[in-house]
């Protein structure tokens, strides 16, 4: 015998402090936001109020990108592609979504943050990653 | 930190339950018979066993406190149960460092879970909920973009993992061509369907003591990276790097190259077992998964524990091996890594 159930349980995920700060400068002013690790000199994005990498406390938020680099992409089965970019300025890469182009891209490429018209705060804010020189590369 | 004077412990008792694709028995019925078939093997009893370390992990089991339903088969009641919501191999660990502590005697370790209740892909569901998870990053994407970084200075990665996955998937029994695993549809690309080892339902157990038996369990490390695969250098598994340098020391091996007479990673898509061999400092003439690895059924949690089961019983029947590494690794991008050292007595 099988029993069916489907789980719906509603949660409210607390961002933190910076997280909120960052997600903030991505609604209200289009900004990307990392963060300095003054103990392992790693500029951190997105910005949070830990380092990932020595776990020490991350100084005030800087300004980073909105221009970067392809680290990595993924293609998924739903169509989308999933990215690692190294915006200028941080040195570890943001984890979003590539946005048009041909679906060709190359490791080192240029690309810049395209951002959406209505902003939520949320990291879906940047629709995704569009090639610095338009459609395609 | 100076390496701890550890001795050997001993694997009293393996057993497994699975892997099955769909198993339509109840989690209990599943984990009982891992369970009985492990004390069997050590020749003893419940009441033989001072405490259990169980691993299972709450999403995959649609309960909020996934070992409520297996303490009375595990034969925790009125016993100490830890439980670890990770990889089996992990709750192995666990239970050998309450052996090291002196704290038991016989520990028995259990792990198991049974995927085909639930959706396909549940781990979106296990990824930071402001970054990650709105734009639809898995475990999956996160393997499919540790696969990119790896294809990116190795042109003939994709070809070598075809071939690779296709081999494994036969030696478990399932006789594959490099052109299927090919031609298979991308799930996350460079990654495809076949390259990747089929979930499976299942249970594994092991019955670990501080007495004798014919497999000693001689050393084991463990680690965690970053989470976010952002955060990391993708080229390389550097958590098992350090959970090696871990077991090694304890184990007291200094040239992993030529030291395991095979290997047992816990590797979900083949660009894994890359990243395995390089960690661990294992050498090219290693044998590598002589019987599919989890090629034969994957079983989420239970995946590291069945590493080690395997290894067990590859030492009982070929005592010349004479050391075996079994792998457990969780997380996305293998964020959490898990290492163990066998060795016949
Ligand atoms: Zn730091």
């Amino acid at each position: 015998m099988i029993r069916t159930e489907s789980i719906h349980i509603p949660f409210t995920y607390a961002a933190g402090g910076t997280s909120s700060i960052f997600l903030a400068a991505l609604r209200d002013e289009a900004r990307i936001l990392a963060t300095p690790c003054p103990a392992c000199d790693t500029v951190i994005c997105p910005a949070r109020s830990s380092c990932p990498a020595c776990g020490g406390p991350t100084a005030t938020p800087v300004d980073v990108g909105p221009a970067g680099t392809l680290v990595s992409w993924t293609e998924l089965a739903d169509g989308t592609t999933l990215a690692l970019v190294r915006l200028d300025g941080a040195d570890t890469s943001l984890v979003h979504r590539l946005a048009g182009g041909d679906g060709t891209w190359v490791a080192g490429q240029r690309l810049r943050a395209r951002f959406g018209e209505s902003r939520t705060g949320a990291i879906t804010d940047i629709v995704g990653f569009e090639s610095e020189n338009g459609a395609g590369r | 930190m100076s390496t701890p004077d550890l001795a050997p412990l001993g694997v009293a008792g393996v057993g497994r339950s699975g892997p099955r694709i769909s198993d339509p028995r109840s989690i209990p019925e599943i984990v009982l018979e891992a369970v009985e078939s492990a004390l069997a093997d050590a020749t003893c009893g419940y009441d033989d066993v001072d405490a259990v370390v169980t691993a299972s992990v709450d999403l995959f089991d649609g309960l909020t406190a996934s070992n409520i339903a297996v303490t009375e088969v595990v034969g925790a009641v009125m016993r100490p149960e830890t439980r670890i919501a990770g990889d089996g191999l992990l709750a192995a660990i666990h239970a050998a460092c309450q052996l090291w502590a002196g704290a038991y005697e016989t520990v028995l370790v259990v792990a198991h879970s049974k995927p085909s209740m639930a959706p396909a892909d549940l781990t979106p569901w296990a990824m930071d909920p402001i970054h990650l998870q709105p734009l639809g990053a898995s475990f999956t994407a996160c393997a499919g973009l540790q696969a990119r970084v790896l294809t990116l200075d190795d042109p003939d990665a994709e070809g070598r993992w075809a071939e690779r996955a296709a081999r494994l998937s036969t030696l478990a029994g399932r006789p594959t061509s490099p052109a299927e695993v090919s031609a298979s549809s991308v799930v996350a690309s460079p990654l495809r369907e076949r390259m990747r080892a089929p979930l499976a339902d299942g249970a594994y157990a092991a019955v670990l003591s501080r007495g004798e038996a014919s497999v000693l369990l001689r050393g084991a490390g463990h680690d965690l990276c970053a989470h976010s695969p952002g955060d990391r250098d993708l080229r390389h598994w550097d958590g098992l790097t350090r959970a090696a340098g871990r077991a090694y020391a304890v184990a007291g091996i200094d040239d992993p190259a030529d030291a395991f007479g095979c290997v047992e990673p816990a590797c979900l898509y083949p660009h894994e077992e890359d990243l395995f061999t390089a960690a661990t400092g294992t050498g090219p003439d290693t044998p590598v998964s002589p019987t599919g690895g989890l090629f034969g059924g994957a079983v989420p949690v239970g995946a590291g524990l069945s590493r080690l089961v395997e290894a067990t019983r590859a030492l009982r029947a070929e005592p010349s091996l004479r050391r075996v590494l079994a792998h457990g690794t969780w997380g996305p991008a293998g964020q959490g890594q898990a290492l163990t050292i066998l060795e016949a007595a």
